[in-house]
């Protein structure tokens, strides 16, 4: 297990840094950020000195190792368009970010896998159709789209909740249930196929000739075994609420991660950027061996580390 | 069951209509984006500017008709063609309690010129040679030669108090700022928004609202909502659709006015097929700019001529030319033997794409092959202002200098030797060379009204439409917005 986890840590590492490495030459090659830093009407040699001023004008290969130097260091730099230490900046945002995740995973697992269970039972009967259709909705509806409507309605039409911002719990209500719902469908898919999995076995055949009920052997024995794919699936979506919450944060005015992704993307805010990615790459990593040693702790059969 | 249930609903409306109604000490502003930076000398974009500029005074302003007039400064005077000397007025104090001195105007105005601090304004101020207070009110300010936007240019400068940043440092003045204008800073949560504080002993009297509350709302149809719901008093940068969205509520309304800011196009004179000055004309004839207004811009936008706004200085009226004409767009063509020709236009997701689309449409009409290249706006900007034969052939711009003055604006634009100019031309590098060089504004408007002329037949450029802000706001705000796109909140009004 300790060698097991020593090796997890060591990809993990690996992992990051090259992630932060094609970050490094992506941002670099796609423009000059130094063209966007000053006015339109700067001449020459301003848009020299600021270039300058930057280490702009170093060849990349030596940009690069400054930027390894300060990632031994823990140091992100200093943002170039807001003049604070991009961690500060960074900073400031994740607590929004958790708190949206964290309530966007409470609807889509609270939603998703109910729903799941509910079509495995019944599946082929008729009301398995309007859950699947409202499954379906929930994952292809543009969140820009579903974010407006539900402004509409719920904040300009009805006056129930906050049309954005965050001021309080209901804020956080409409943002949760937009980033939440593309991942519902996926928690029901999922659930819905690990549930039929486990009801074709033996156990429960045998469950049922004992003359349990249903709801009983389902709650006692098929929940427990059908939750492992839905542990994984759980550990990678936590990944996704928090790095693609761009578009949520963005028509809640949710101050986030994902809107401040899409700044300092605009303002060319590299260090910031590269802060970013760091955080969401390290989330990644963290929450796939968050998920893999829970595996062992719900299946004692599964052994981590030996094959 | 349903009756019950609309009786809950129409309590919550009457509830929260109720608690909706305007606060009549406050107001709220939604903004597309955080300010980058508090420091006034650091970071001049429209946001940044809408809330830092209520924070700080500046050396001097305009008036709501565009005329430069005494803040900090009480009078100036031209001593000789690169001397001023500005009197700085008594009895005004920073937050602190300090008083404004002529010290702390000589150093503000030496801090922004400093390269070190890496101003992005350096380049509007770096005309500026130096500046020193020879009492304790009055500076002396030198430029490097005569330098007729000096005043124009000075009406962006912020006054911040020397011992302060010198104590705190750059950094933690950005994080706390300390000016001396009608707000000052209570909290700033990064992202979220900025809320600021009247100073009820303002120099100028008291400010109209007891707190302002900046929010931070990226997305447009939000903003409106937030108008909508009463979440927001007043809003920034709304499209022309919004605005007739706005306009068909009777709570709201739509302020706007038009800007410094000039959409123009640029036409490649050096490279491809647009170097022969027929096929630069016929591009100028092809172009339906009524339309493009009525049309796309919903009637906010305003027909110009020339590549300058009537709210610049060396604006001249009726240059005239280069009219809607496709026959004679047509006739140019084969006169340059240039049917089906093909033209690039260099674009970015900066640009409307239906105006850009609108153009290819109307340029297509009369025998041009047009190919659009979309890019990234760092690419752009790059192909824009570097070779000539990368530049593309045409591409849209919005420019504005924030000085109101033509100098900003066809200097850099076609002057050669300028990033931006994809054109030569010694008479026309003459006259904005001679414009620049005499503080003589009746000489400048000559200089100008030939350059102008230049450009009309020459067309390097093509003026399209003068910009307009638009914001929205509640019915009971009064406020007069400028051409300078300035937000001064001690210029708004709760309607009594």
């Amino acid at each position: 297990m300790p060698r097991y986890l020593l090796s997890r840590l060591l990809q993990a590492v690996l992992t990051t840094f090259g992630v932060m490495t094609i970050v490094f030459f992506v941002m670099r090659l796609s423009g000059d950020p130094v063209l966007l830093l000053v006015p339109e009407g700067a001449t020459r040699e301003h848009i020299e000195t600021v270039r300058r001023e930057l280490g702009f004008d170093q060849p990349i290969w030596r940009q690069y190792l400054t930027f390894l130097g300060g990632l031994l260091n823990l140091e992100l730099g200093v943002s170039v368009v807001q003049r604070v230490p991009a961690w500060d900046i960074l900073a400031s945002r994740i607590p929004y970010t958790l708190a949206l995740a964290g309530a966007a995973l409470v609807v889509a697992v609270g939603l998703g896998v109910p729903a799941g269970i509910a079509m495995a039972i019944w599946r082929g009967r008729w009301f398995e159709r309007p859950i699947a259709a409202l499954v379906v909705t929930g994952q292809s509806m543009p969140t820009f789209l579903s974010g407006i409507l539900m402004i509409m309605l719920f904040a300009v039409t009805l006056r129930w909740l906050p049309s954005s911002g965050v001021d309080g719990p209901a804020s956080v209500v409409m943002p949760a249930i937009a980033l939440g719902m593309l991942s519902m469908s996926t928690f029901a898919r999922m659930a819905r196929i690990a549930v039929v999995d486990e009801l074709g076995k033996d156990y429960v055949r045998a469950g049922l000739a004992r003359g349990l009920p249903l709801g009983k052997v389902v709650t006692r024995h098929v929940l427990r075994n059908a939750a492992i794919p839905v542990v994984t699936i759980a550990a990678l979506e936590t990944g996704n609420l928090l790095a693609g919450a761009i578009i949520v944060e963005t028509v809640f005015a949710w101050p986030g991660i994902g809107q401040l992704a899409i700044q300092a993307i605009q303002s060319r805010d590299f260090l910031v950027v590269q802060a970013i990615v760091l955080f969401v790459s390290l989330v990644y990593v963290a929450v796939n061996l968050a998920a893999d040693l829970l595996y062992a702790s719900i299946d004692p059969r599964i052994r981590l580390g030996k094959t | 069951m349903f009756k019950r249930l609309a009786a809950i609903v129409m309590a919550l409306m009457v509830v929260t209509a109720a608690a909706a109604q305007p606060y009549r000490d406050s107001i709220t502003v939604d903004l597309p984006n955080d300010a980058a930076t508090l420091d006034p000398h650091l970071q001049w974009d429209t946001d940044s500017y809408a809330i830092y500029r209520n924070i700080f005074d500046n050396l001097v302003t305009r008036d709501v008709s565009g005329k430069i007039v005494p803040q900090i400064a009480e009078s100036w005077r031209q001593v000789d063609d690169t001397t001023l000397t500005f009197k700085i007025r008594t009895g005004v104090k920073f937050h602190d309690g300090s008083p404004l001195t002529a010290e702390d105007v000589a150093y503000s105005i030496r801090r922004i010129i400093d390269p070190a601090l890496r101003s992005p304004q350096l380049s509007q101020f770096d005309q500026i040679a130096s500046a020193e207070a020879t009492d304790a009110t009055t500076v002396l300010m030198k430029t490097k030669a005569p330098y007729p936007a000096l005043m124009a240019q000075l009406v962006k400068l912020s006054i911040v108090p020397k011992a302060v940043v010198e104590r705190v440092g750059a950094q933690a003045f950005n994080l706390q700022p300390v000016g001396s204008g009608p707000y000052k800073l209570r909290a700033w949560q990064r992202g979220v928004g900025v809320t600021l504080d009247a100073v009820p002993d303002y120099w100028r009297g008291r400010p109209p609202f007891d707190t302002a509350n900046f929010r931070v709302v990226p997305d447009v149809a939000t903003r409106i909502a937030d108008l909508q719901t009463g979440r927001a008093d007043i809003v920034r940068q709304l499209g022309p659709d919004e605005a007739v969205r706005i306009k068909s509520d009777a709570k709201l309304q739509v302020l706007a006015a038009p800007t410094e800011r000039i959409g123009y196009m640029f036409i490649n004179a050096v490279s491809g097929p647009t170097q022969d000055v027929r096929v630069r004309r016929a591009i100028a004839h092809a172009i339906d700019r009524k339309t493009l207004i009525e049309a796309l811009l919903q009637g906010y936008g305003k027909e110009v001529d020339v590549v300058l706004t009537p709210a610049n200085f060396g604006y001249i009226e009726g240059i005239g030319g280069n009219a809607f004409d496709p026959a004679r767009a047509k006739a140019l063509l084969r006169d340059a033997n240039a049917v089906n020709a093909q033209l690039s236009f260099l674009t970015s997701p900066a640009y409307d794409r239906r105006l850009v689309e609108a153009l290819q449409q109307m340029l297509q009409e009369v025998g041009f092959r047009v190919d659009i290249q979309t890019m990234d706006q760092p690419t752009f900007l790059r192909r824009r202002q570097g070779r000539p034969d990368e530049a593309g052939s045409i591409s849209l711009g919005r420019w504005s200098c924030a000085c109101q003055d033509a100098d900003g604006v066809i200097f850099p634009l076609f002057r050669s030797g300028s990033i931006w100019a994809k054109y030569s031309n010694a008479d026309f590098d003459k006259e904005v060379d001679a414009a620049r060089a005499t503080l003589d504004e009746a000489k400048r408007l000559t200089h100008y009204r030939r350059a102008f002329e230049i450009l009309r037949d020459e067309v390097p450029g093509l003026g399209l439409y003068q910009d307009f802000a638009i914001y929205g706001a509640r019915r009971e705000i009064r406020w007069q917005p400028t051409a300078n796109e300035a937000f001064f909140l001690f210029d708004m009004r709760w309607r009594p």
